[in-house]
């Protein structure tokens, strides 16, 4: 759009400009205000060769305090960079240099005229090693989350699986709450409940211990589930062979019928691993500072999308692994199946 | 309780309901030791229902088991009301009885060896080496010696009767039941099953045996006796059975459409 404009109005700045060469000698040297106007006129019209033109006719003088010259000067090495010019934009800074050598205005430009003529990928490159230490804690915490609910959802899930097919009704009853309580609420709402909601009720909690307890509580209901369909999906026949040669529930349980769910429950428990990795986002709502919450960090500190970018990297990188993972163990779990 | 004749089992008054359906109605039955009783009969007559109750994974209405003399399985709670007795003394008295199913229920994640094994390691808590050579001998039993440490997934159905044969032999019951053991089977794989039965049979095992093969019926067993809507309607020796019996027009049609 930009440039379009430019292109169309191009020849009526030309006329206008030339109109101006005829007027500025008259007040030379003395006040520059009206071509700086001038040049804010060009420049709002979104005419930026024309306003470096006007800028131009301001020339350094012996005597002069040479402010003027140092302003026209900045200014048009702006528009060249704007206008992706940058051997000119750095040689407009180095006139103020020739002059002024110390001026820390030019130094600054030039050094930034030559980040912007590094390939992007050095660019790149170097961002990310400025926020990988950071995304790194981060991403500490990320997975020691993760590897902490590893440890206790399957756990968990299993007590509320057995709890749910328990023929003791008071305790089926209080798994299914659990599960209707934990699966039909958001993550989300539960740890800030958990987090904000329990300290009025004079219950108050660490951030790492409220974000274990919600995501804890949260997976081992869904598990639960899973497992629950995985024990279920076994042939009645199991349990009644195992009855047959003496066991009691809980040995045929543990011996013939939950190692059976193993091949069966690792897609699904895998996949829930999986939006685990993702879910610990959420925990950044109650002051943890894991690998989002340090992203954002990042991103609000420098306004540098690469930080967004290079978090999106080490999650794919985590679920990536946790996926080959998972494939592997299923095959593994499945061996008596294909022999 | 102990005298020197008295059956091994005796069911006095088997009753089963399933709802409205009675499955097994009052059903009376002694086994001496070393006795081979087959029931035949049409579907749902209640075969498997009657073969169930005695290894408790049913519960009966009504009637009592009486094993080696002694009443067994059910006591009566402070109201009079009669329920199965606790887990621990069922599971004592389900591993003195051996039973056989229809479709193996071998155990597919454990090894040939592994499912022999597994009632003397658990039930039993036998170390893993007196286990093991409890589950070897078994297998020679069934002549499945060489397959132990396959998974049952790769053996013929054949194969894995056998060794669910032996996977209950190994508790060394006192009593097997087998509930349609060939039913399952290719014709040319019922041979080697009946042949495992026919060993045990030699052995001095006592069993119970439902099965449509009235060729193995006529050749092992000591009664046969023919079973429908819940009751016995007919029992006596082979040659007894299949000679006079036969004169029942039910178990006429049933023979017929069976044989
Ligand atoms: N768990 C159950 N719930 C309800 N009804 C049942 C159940 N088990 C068996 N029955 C019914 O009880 C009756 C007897 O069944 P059972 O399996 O003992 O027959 P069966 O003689 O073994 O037949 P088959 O030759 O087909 O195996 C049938 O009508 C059956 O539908
Ligand atoms: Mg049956």
């Amino acid at each position: 759009m930009k440039l379009l404009s430019g292109r169309i109005s191009k020849t009526a700045i030309l006329l206008f400009s030339c109109l101006l060469l005829l007027l500025v000698p008259v007040s030379y040297a003395k006040d520059y205000d009206q071509v700086f106007s001038d040049a804010n006129e060009a420049m709002g019209n979104g005419d930026l060769p024309a306003a470096i033109t006007i800028l131009k006719k301001v020339q350094f003088e012996k005597g002069d305090d040479g402010g003027a010259f140092v302003r026209s000067r900045m200014q048009i090495a702006r528009l060249q960079f704007a206008l992706k010019d940058m051997p000119a934009a750095s040689a407009t800074a180095r006139e103020v240099l020739a002059v002024y050598p110390d001026n820390s205005e030019a130094l600054n430009f030039i050094a930034s005229v030559k980040q912007e003529q590094k390939p992007r990928y050095v660019v790149f490159i170097e961002d990310c090693l400025r926020f990988l230490p950071q995304l790194l804690k981060g991403a500490v915490m990320t997975i020691a989350l993760v590897v902490c609910i590893i440890l206790i959802s399957p756990l968990g899930g299993l007590l509320i699986a057995l709890g749910r097919i328990s023929a003791f009704k008071p305790v089926s009853g209080l798994c299914w709450f659990f599960i209707w309580l934990f699966r039909g609420t958001p993550l989300l709402l539960q740890l800030f409940f958990i987090y904000y909601g329990l300290p009025s009720l004079g219950i108050t909690f660490k951030p790492f211990t409220a974000a274990i307890l919600g995501l804890g509580l949260n997976y081992s209901a869904y598990l639960g589930e899973i497992i629950r369909g995985g024990i279920q999906s076994i042939e009645h026949g199991q349990m009644e062979a195992a009855k047959a040669i003496g066991m009691t529930y809980w040995q045929a349980m543990r011996r013939v019928i939950i190692p059976q769910t193993y091949k069966r429950l690792m897609p699904p428990i895998g996949n829930e691993f999986i939006a685990l990795i993702k879910d610990t986002a959420l925990v950044s709502t109650i002051a943890m500072v894991e690998l989002m919450r340090s992203a954002d960090q990042m991103f609000n500190a420098y306004f540098n999308v690469t930080a967004l970018i290079l978090a999106a990297l080490i999650y794919l990188l985590f679920t990536t692994i946790f996926t080959f993972i998972f494939e592997k163990i299923e095959i593994r779990a499945g061996i008596y199946e294909n022999r | 309780m102990k005298t020197a004749n008295q059956p091994l089992l005796s069911l006095k008054g088997i009753t089963k309901r399933f709802g409205a359906l009675t499955a097994v109605n009052g059903v009376d039955l002694d086994v001496c030791p070393g006795e081979i009783v087959v029931i035949i009969g049409p579907s749902g007559s209640g075969k498997s229902t009657l073969l169930r109750s005695v290894n408790f994974l049913e519960e009966i209405d009504e009637g009592t088991i009486l094993f080696e003399g002694d009443e067994i399985g059910y006591v009566r709670n402070k109201q009079g009301r009669r329920h199965l007795d606790a887990p621990a003394k069922i599971c004592a008295l389900r591993s003195e009885i051996g039973m056989v199913f229809q479709h193996f229920n071998l155990f597919p994640h454990m090894t040939v060896l592994g499912n022999v094994m597994e009632g003397p390691l658990t039930v039993q808590k036998k170390s893993t080496a007196a286990a093991r050579e409890i589950a070897l001998d078994m297998l020679a039993k069934v002549g499945l010696s060489e397959k132990r440490d396959v998974f049952p997934a790769t053996l013929s159905g054949g194969q894995k009767q056998r060794v669910a044969i032996a996977r209950a032999l190994a508790m060394r019951p006192k009593l097997m039941l087998f509930d349609e053991p060939t039913s399952a089977l290719d014709p040319e794989l019922i041979g080697e099953v009946f042949d495992t039965i026919r060993s045990l049979g030699r052995e001095g095992m006592t069993m119970i045996i439902v099965t449509h093969q009235m060729g193995f019926a006529k050749e092992m067993a000591d009664r046969v006796i023919f079973m429908e809507n819940g009751s016995f309607v007919a029992q006596g020796t082979p040659e007894d059975f299949f000679a006079n019996q036969m004169e029942h027009d039910r178990i006429k049609s049933f023979l017929n459409r069976i044989l």
